[in-house]
């Protein structure tokens, strides 16, 4: 198999730098990260790719049964790395992926030398002594929501009620936008997102950790900011200025100075 | 295909043109059902513009015999095309069907006060 | 907390209907508050951050909150429902930060009430004279009637998608069933024979249509095996049951009386009491019985055949013709039927071949006018003679092909022989008794 196709690989930066491999979460694609790339490009050696189901990647790779679990993706992850034979790569992954991260780190400690975790949650849902910021019934509401595809008509139902092959231009149109995805796809991304609890996998971290949260996230709480960082021993944890799940466009300075003094310090 | 029916003085006569096949073997089946066979008579079918038969269009002339034979009448194929006549010597009903020349030679035949053929 | 409304159309609009008249003027717009306030639709701006800065009447009036709740305390995100909010966090806001515009973007908002509305939701960023990002405006539009449309939409969409799972699972499971009966209208291998060797092909012009052609091969007793071919009148299931029967038939006829004569009258009389009346049915078949004698390496054939073309003897020197066995009629139309019977005798490299007229009246020539024919296929085979049965098989199943779609009737070949012995090369003499 093509993995490199499959999971839409793109290279970029100063060839012989470290490697610093950057992953998407649940929403949209490796473009999340376009305003990350410049500031990492001068010295580092940048990977990025899409899920199998997200983005550019190859969409009939996609299982549905491999992908209902988080090892689905982290082993997009290893995957990627091995395709590459990258060696000590950092990872640095959003929300979701920062959890992919670390299965794959653990599935494949000599690939991955250290984890950035951006906006991270290793679960979503509140429970004895853990707030994880939501209910339960909170995550069956956003599901049911997908499940019916009320969310987002334009952009996951486009597909679907446009789909006119005499008019390929109208679905073209309302779907040409990183976040659109495939509703059954994303339905699944959105399942095992939100209902993973994989709060014990942060015992397993044992390469250097940057946790990046944000100081207003209704997806990623403080308080889960700091369980993250408490539960894995010697990260560093950093609040970021920034309202939204995704510092990396809302507060792109920020984040990026971040990350650099990070890999800096990985030296 | 098309069948003409006549009567003669023996019994119906059916000359039957075209293609005698799959599609239109029922057609045949049909026609021959609805047609009244008192004892004694013969049912000439008439294949002289007959242009094509296949295992279907047998069957349906097993059927008219068999629905002759419950009539107590005979049954007589005429003017039998040479590719037709070859399938029926392959699966022995050429010793079944009594076979004439023509319609007229079939009906005169049984106008004959000789036995059938 | 007010901000520029920005470049609204209707201003200058007003003012050019006012330079040209006056009356018409009072019946127009003539307060842009109130047009924003009072519009039929909800207008909100928020900081970058999220925060709402300015919200409009319609959309509070909708919502049943208060501007003094909402301003400055409130951000859009949290108008929404759950759902909503994780959308737009994960897929809205993302998107809008990297494009400066959203549009029709459906979404949830909660009233105060615990009601929810859906919505459809558009955005803009409004950007500053240096290109920095200002503010964000957005229109929300009720959608209640929209979102009925778009439920019954997916409603019957699904129906629709599980109406096409079903049918094509009964199309599969059809199939599958299908190829079980074709399966058991023929034998799985064929059992070895001493001193004979097989060879058979099959092969059905409609693959998801039942064959009426069929064979077998079968042990009598230590001595003796018997073996048919032939073809049920017609295609499809109702032929099916006939060849399952008649299969049957005969293999119980045969081991009842082993004579091929009274094996095909046999089968004759189940398939007649079967298919009586208007709807007849009917097979051709050759049935035979082959005795080997491992003294002279010689195997003695027998067979009658009902209504089938001859089978061909294909002699080791190239000696062929037509076994004979004129007179049979075909199995099962008429109460009562005559069957003949032809014996040989199979030398080393001689073969018997039993065929159905898939092969010799497949259609050749440039229009496909013609039909392959009896003589074409004596020279073919003419023409190998010498090969095992296998080899001959081989030969033919090429013909076929070489045919092409020349083919339109199922097809069935068993050929029958004994090998060829270095010490005999002389051919062999029909020995009929």
């Amino acid at each position: 198999m093509d993995i490199r196709r499959r999971n839409n690989i793109q290279i970029t930066g100063r060839p012989d730098g470290p490697t610093v491999v950057l992953a998407h979460g649940f929403g949209c694609d490796q473009n999340m990260w376009r305003l990350t790339v410049p500031a990492l490009a001068e010295h580092y050696r940048v990977v990025l790719f899409d899920y199998v189901g997200s983005g550019g990647s190859d969409l009939s790779a996609w299982e549905e049964t491999r992908y209902s679990v988080l090892s689905g993706y982290a082993q997009d992850v290893v995957d990627v790395c091995e395709e590459l034979d990258l060696r000590h790569a950092v990872f640095v992954g959003h929300s979701v992926s920062a959890m992919a991260g670390v299965l794959a780190a653990h599935a494949a400690p000599e690939r991955i030398g250290a984890l950035v975790m951006v906006a991270p949650s290793p679960c979503y849902i509140d429970s004895d002594g853990y707030r994880g910021g939501f209910s339960a019934e909170d995550i069956d509401e956003l599901l049911a929501s997908l499940e019916s595809n009320y969310l987002g008509w334009s952009a996951t139902m486009a597909p679907v009620i446009m789909g006119n092959p005499e008019r390929p231009e109208l679905g073209e149109e309302l779907t040409n936008s990183f976040c659109a995805t495939d509703p059954d796809i994303a339905r699944v991304f959105a399942r095992t997102t939100f209902l993973t609890d994989s709060r014990d996998d942060l015992k397993t971290v044992t390469a250097p950790t940057l946790v990046l949260e944000c100081a207003q996230d209704v997806i990623a709480p403080r308080e889960v900011g700091a369980y993250v960082h408490a539960a894995i021993p010697g990260s560093t944890l950093v609040t970021l200025p920034a309202t939204g799940h995704c510092p990396q466009l809302s507060a792109p300075e920020a984040t990026n100075t971040a990350i650099l003094d990070f890999l800096r310090s990985l030296r | 295909m098309k069948i003409a029916a006549r009567d003669a003085a023996t019994g119906p006569v059916l000359e039957i043109v075209g293609d005698l096949d799959y599609g239109t073997a029922h057609e045949l089946r049909e026609h021959v059902g609805r047609t009244a066979l008192r004892p004694g008579q013969c049912l000439v079918l008439d294949l002289s513009r007959l242009e094509f038969c296949d295992s279907s269009g047998i069957t349906a002339l097993i059927a008219a015999r068999n629905h002759a034979a419950a009539a107590r009448a005979e049954v007589a194929l005429a003017g039998v095309p040479d590719n037709t006549l070859r399938i029926l010597r392959i699966v022995g009903l050429d010793q079944v069907f009594a076979l004439h020349p023509d319609a007229q030679s079939a009906v005169d035949a049984r106008s004959a006060p000789t036995p059938r053929v | 907390m007010t901000f520029p409304l920005g470049d609204a159309p209707e201003p200058s609009e007003a003012q050019d209907a006012a330079s040209t008249d006056a009356a018409f003027t009072a019946l127009l717009e003539d307060s842009v508050d109130d047009l924003y306030e009072s519009a039929p639709c909800g207008y909100l701006s928020t900081l970058m951050d999220g925060t709402i800065a300015k919200i409009n009447a319609t959309l509070l009036g909708r919502l049943g909150l208060e501007r003094r709740d909402v301003v400055g305390h409130q951000r859009f995100a949290d108008l929404l429902t759950v759902g909503g909010k994780l959308y737009h966090e994960t897929h809205f806001a993302p998107l809008l930060q990297m494009k400066g515009a959203i549009s029709g973007i459906a979404l949830e908002m909660k009233k105060a009430d615990g009601g929810r509305i859906p919505v459809l939701v558009s955005s803009v960023v409004k950007h500053g004279g240096e290109g920095e990002p200002l503010l964000i405006r957005t229109t929300v539009f009720d959608a209640c009637d929209r979102r009925a449309y778009e439920e019954e939409l997916q409603r019957r969409k699904q129906e629709a998608e599980r109406a096409h799972r079903q049918a094509e699972a009964d199309r599969a499971r059809l199939q599958e069933a299908l190829a079980a009966l074709q399966q058991s209208l023929l034998p799985a291998s064929l059992p070895a024979v001493p001193g004979v060797e097989t060879a058979t092909y099959y092969h059905t012009a409609a693959p998801d249509r039942l064959g009426g052609d069929f064979y077998d091969l079968f042990a009598l007793d230590g001595e003796r095996w018997a073996f048919f071919l032939g073809d049920v009148c017609g295609k499809g299931p109702e032929a099916a049951a006939v060849t399952s029967l008649t299969r049957y038939t005969l293999r119980a006829a045969a081991l009842h009386d082993p004579d091929p004569v009274t094996a095909l009258t046999t089968l004759n009389t189940v398939l007649h009491e079967r298919c009586t009346g208007g709807d007849p049915r009917y097979c051709t078949a050759i049935f035979g019985i082959l005795t080997p004698d491992p003294e002279t390496g010689r195997a003695a054939v027998e067979v009658a055949s009902g209504g089938h073309p001859p089978a061909l003897v294909i002699r080791a020197d190239g000696g062929t013709d037509f076994l004979p066995t004129p007179g049979g009629l075909l199995v099962g139309a008429l109460p009562e039927a005559s069957f003949t019977s032809a014996t040989t005798t199979l030398g080393p490299g001689d073969t018997l071949l039993l065929y159905t007229d898939g092969l010799t009246e497949a259609r050749t020539g440039p229009d496909r006018a013609e039909l392959y024919g009896d003589r074409a296929l004596l020279d073919f085979v003419a023409g190998h003679a010498g090969a095992s049965p296998q080899g001959m098989v081989e030969a033919l199943t090429g013909l076929l092909e070489s045919l092409g779609d020349g083919v339109d009737d199922d097809t069935a070949l068993l050929a029958v022989g004994v090998p060829r012995t270095l010490a005999s090369s002389r051919p062999a003499t029909d020995h009929r008794r």
